[in-house]
């Protein structure tokens, strides 16, 4: 992970999975959705929820819960769906986040964000930008370019949990 | 008041490149597709300086320059003429008709400016 | 700006070579006649014009010699030649590659450009020997301005008498004296001494006249060139007069200019004397030079835009940009309409069709921009069919209606390669060799047609030739061995001849560099199914072949059938639809199961989407089958329910899910959710795999 990254302070939005707190860099974030209906799209994993109409343009939603290999989301009066930016390559690509809630916006400093733990996160480290640390607690600060990387989300094309697969198996 | 030039020329991108050269040397520019096209437009400003084509469909640049020195307003505008062609009958030919000079193509948008500030400054 | 304008440029320069192409193919047919020729020759000036002004070089340096040819050929000193006509094409084929690789020279074969250009000069040179003059003279302008001049210093005594009538060319006579004053120091002396009595005075001519002295490292072609525009109808002497100023003399221009202009009275010779009396008596005494005030080009930016032009040219993005907006301005008009009945306010229904009409129109008329003739992907295949001709040794004429008929832009474009292939196709094994057809009393001529019409929504193109006609029993026989079919397999003619639609399919005895190259029609159907459109054969030994393809108008909005199943909704395209019919349980069993209706003692097999998309609540007591005709072949697809016709705007799926599987894309419904529209074709082609592997 470079550090240069981490060498300004920035600000970051939290939201809850489950019980852990991660945060985003705002400049990523570009709303944030009332849970509303997602069309699923057939033959395509779990976590990936569906589609959603943002004004107008088609956008994909993933369960993080799933992503992370938690349980599915539940649905709640706080699920949000928080739309960011992913840099894909030369392209931006817009995307849905599903989340249990979000919690609130704030700063902080390089000096209180530490390296990503190579192990114990439960998480590949390559999707965490660093440990925040906020009165006593940590936050897991979140690399989405590399959480919504294409090669991430390509199983999309590859897997999926039924016919899909019989269909790569019959060729 | 900055000075308004006429581009006649049947090819957009010559025309449209010439218009950008002379705006940004601080021209105002206006542009005709043909002879035909600037004959129309030709009252509608004063004009310091007109440059024509000489291959055009519809009228050709030689007859547009004759045309345009028999209107009193554009008699003692000058009038430049683009061409290719190098040999001198052309260029004479452009002469009686009435044209001030000839700009050889192909030329450098540099090469334009000098040749309209040579004429009008 | 100037990368737009360079934009400009390459479209441009692409139209004009295609108008070359088309312009070269109709003088071969008529050698004589001077208006195409002039054509051809307005071409290539303009290339060769326009393409050094946007920095190709390598193309106005290419272009000028054969520019040299036409113009000869447009002054009728020489003839057009097949071999000229074969020589300029390939000079097309170049100037379009350097101009799609532009800087990078790596694909620009320079051995073969080098060989047109020198069999244009030898064309040339055999009709005109002063040819090599007039290359220098064209590069003249820019050599004279590129010669670095020596620092040296040179004085020159310039007489300039304009001719009378200079005002008549719109000579502005103190330009060229600016002009020169800027190359470096003078001294300058104007005379009156011609101007007649005010009577006799005409205001209307020159009698003013100049003698300048002027101090530069310019040389004397550089003041020539100042003059060069009234050089033919004035008097100009210039006079290197270096020898007769002393070594390491300074000259002070001011006070030189002052001696000279206290002697108002004076002419060319006693302006030479004047000089002369200083060189002699004055000595170094002062040192500073007049600069010449520098004009600077005015900044402003405020332009007037040009007058109104009949028509413009827009970037394809803008328009795509602009289809967009309005396939989003059609779904939130869905979403007016449904809110206003549902609030079942009148008032609001009334603005809200209102808004409909205005929505249809605007949709219509942005569709329409999009549309262009299909004549110019027609064009084309003129030098296609020319070449194949040659290269397999048929002779083929290739003839075209309805070259009017206009479709949305994108599917042209993606209609230009399977019309290459089918064109190909048609020529390599419809079209019987001359001999052949002489043998059963056909014209040596082959015929290939291309016809484009309009029926309804769709454009029907139609690629008809008059060639020996597809074999059925080769066909059946063909498909057999390559096991598509089986020997006890029924068909009708139709379904047959769409065989060779198939993949890996290919009767063609010996395989040419023509059609042999690996792709076969099936390539051909999946690009026409790609824009939703079908293909259709039909044939008579003998007597010819002809492919019809049915093309939809636009891609970007397409009329679909709304679905639903559970809770979702799903749009099936709808010119692929024939009927609905219902589905109960009861049916189901009457079939054991298996997945099969019959329709008017037609059995047809059908898709549960339930079972695909894995949606695993119950099914309904009574389902609906959407009959759809897939290749020919009548396939069902069975939903929850179906809401009827629905004007889908098309919206990718993105990145993420660009490789689903039997989706192609989604829409948004009038309530703000997001439908799925559905590739039966891709859906009914894995089903089939699927089966076939039990």
């Amino acid at each position: 992970m470079s550090n240069s990254v981490l060498n300004e302070t920035k600000q970051y939005l939290t939201f809850k999975l489950s019980d852990e707190v991660f945060g985003v860099d705002v400049a990523q974030v570009r709303e944030i959705l009332d849970y509303i209906k997602i069309t699923k799209v057939p033959q395509t994993p779990d976590f990936m929820c569906g589609v959603i109409n943002l004004r107008g343009s088609v956008v994909p939603v993933v369960d993080m819960n799933l992503k992370f290999g938690m349980n599915l989301t539940e649905r709640t009066v706080n699920t949000c769906i928080v739309v960011v930016e992913v840099k894909l390559g030369d392209e931006t690509a817009v995307l849905g986040a599903l989340v249990d809630s979000v919690q609130e916006v704030f700063e902080i400093e390089p000096q209180n964000i530490e390296p990503a733990p190579r192990i114990g996160t439960k998480l590949n480290t390559e999707f965490i930008k660093g440990m925040g640390k906020r009165e006593e607690k940590f936050i897991i600060l979140l690399d989405i370019d590399k959480v919504f990387s294409s090669e991430e989300l390509e199983i999309v094309q590859s897997s999926g949990n039924f016919k899909s697969n019989e269909i790569n198996s019959a060729k | 008041m900055p000075k308004t030039i006429m581009t006649v020329d049947d090819s957009a991108s010559v025309r449209q490149m010439v218009a950008y050269t002379l705006r940004e040397a601080g021209y105002d520019v206006v542009e005709a597709c043909d002879g035909v096209d600037a004959l129309a437009k030709i009252d509608s400003a004063t004009y310091n300086l007109v440059i024509t084509d000489l291959n055009m469909p519809r009228m050709d640049g030689i007859t547009l320059i004759k045309e345009l020195r028999i209107k009193p307003k554009i008699r003692f505008t000058p009038i430049l003429m683009l061409t290719t062609e190098s040999q001198s009958e052309k260029k004479m030919e452009g002469k009686s008709a009435g044209a001030t000079g000839w700009i050889v193509k192909p030329f450098k948008p540099e090469q334009l400016v000098t040749v309209v500030k040579k004429v009008i400054g | 700006m100037i990368d737009s304008l360079q934009q400009a440029f390459i479209e441009e320069t692409k139209e004009l070579l295609a108008e070359l192409e088309i312009t070269l193919l109709a003088v071969e047919d008529a050698p004589t006649d001077s208006e195409l020729i002039a054509k051809l020759f307005r071409a290539l000036h303009t290339i060769k014009g326009s393409s050094s002004m946007f920095g190709f070089d390598d193309i106005a340096l290419f272009t000028h010699d054969i520019e040299t040819a036409y113009d000869l050929i447009r002054n009728g000193k020489l003839g057009v030649t097949k071999h000229i006509i074969d020589l300029t094409l390939l000079a097309r084929d170049e100037i379009s590659n350097m101009l799609v690789n532009t800087g990078s020279h790596t694909n620009i074969n320079e051995e073969n450009t080098k060989k047109i250009i020198e069999s244009f000069r030898e064309i040339v040179s055999g009709y005109n020997k002063t040819e090599k003059k007039q290359t220098k003279d064209a590069v003249e302008l820019q050599s004279s301005s590129n010669n670095k001049s020596s620092e040296k210093h040179h004085h020159f005594h310039i007489r300039f008498i304009p001719g009378k009538d200079l005002f008549l060319t719109g000579t502005n006579p103190l330009m060229l004296i600016d002009e020169l004053r800027e190359m470096g120091s003078m001294v300058l002396s104007a005379h009156f001494d011609k101007t007649p009595d005010f009577i006799m005075l005409n205001p209307e001519e020159c009698y003013c006249y100049w003698n300048i002295f002027l101090k530069t490292t310019k040389t004397l072609d550089d003041l020539q060139d100042v003059f060069i525009f009234v050089a033919d109808n004035s008097e100009l002497t210039f006079e290197n007069i270096s020898n007769e100023i002393p070594k390491d003399f300074e000259i002070d221009f001011t006070k030189l200019q002052n001696i000279i202009s206290q002697n108002a009275q004076n002419n060319t010779n006693d302006f030479r004397s004047i000089l002369k009396e200083y060189f002699s008596v004055q000595k170094q005494e002062m040192q500073s030079e007049i600069n010449a005030p520098k004009k600077q080009a005015q900044a402003s930016n405020g332009h007037s835009e040009a007058d109104s032009v009949s028509s413009i040219r827009v970037s394809s993005e803008k328009l795509d940009e602009l289809v967009n907006l309005v396939g989003e301005l059609v779904t939130i008009q869905a979403t007016l309409s449904q809110v206003a009945i549902s609030n079942n306010n009148n008032d609001m229904i009334s603005i809200s069709e209102e808004v409909e009409r205005i929505t249809w129109s605007l949709r219509d008329s942005a569709l329409n921009i999009r549309m262009l003739p299909i004549g110019s992907t027609f064009s084309k295949f003129k030098r296609l069919v020319r070449d194949l001709s040659n290269e397999l040794g048929k002779e083929v004429e290739l003839s075209t209606d309805g070259a009017a008929t206009e479709l949305d832009k994108t599917v042209i474009e993606k209609l230009n390669d399977p019309l290459i292939h089918i064109i190909r196709n048609s020529i390599d094994h419809g079209v019987e060799a001359p001999e052949e057809r002489i043998r059963v009393g056909k014209s040596s001529m082959g015929k290939v047609h291309l016809s484009a019409s309009q029926s309804g929504g769709n454009v029907l193109i139609k690629i008809i030739d008059d060639g020996a006609g597809l074999n059925k029993e080769a066909i059946r026989e063909k498909a057999i061995k390559s096991g598509i079919i089986s020997e006890t397999t029924e068909m009708n003619d139709t379904e047959l001849y769409s065989l060779i639609f198939a993949p890996g399919f290919s009767t063609a005895k010996k395989v040419t560099s023509v059609s042999g190259r690996g792709v076969g029609m099936d390539v051909v159907r999946r690009a026409i199914e790609g824009l939703r459109g079908s293909v259709q054969v039909s044939s008579e030994l003998g007597k010819g072949t002809v492919i019809t393809l049915k093309l939809p108008l636009t891609l970007a909005i397409i009329d679909g059938l709304l679905v639903k199943i559970e809770s979702d909704h799903y749009v099936l395209p709808l010119s692929s639809i024939e009927e609905c019919i219902e589905l109960s349980e009861e049916d189901i069993k009457k079939a054991h199961g298996r997945h099969i209706v019959n329709i008017r003692g037609k059995i047809i097999p059908y898709i549960s989407l339930r079972e695909i998309f894995s949606i695993k609540t119950n099914r309904p007591k009574i389902e609906q089958v959407v009959i759809a005709k897939i290749n020919n072949h009548q396939v069902g697809f069975v939903v929850d329910q179906v809401f009827g016709q629905h004007q889908t705007v098309l919206k990718s799926l993105g990145k993420y899910y660009k490789n689903v599987e039997g989706i192609s894309g989604a829409t948004i419904l009038g309530d703000g959710t997001v439908a799925l529209i559905l590739d039966i074709n891709k859906l009914t082609e894995n089903e089939e795999i699927i089966e076939n592997n039990f």
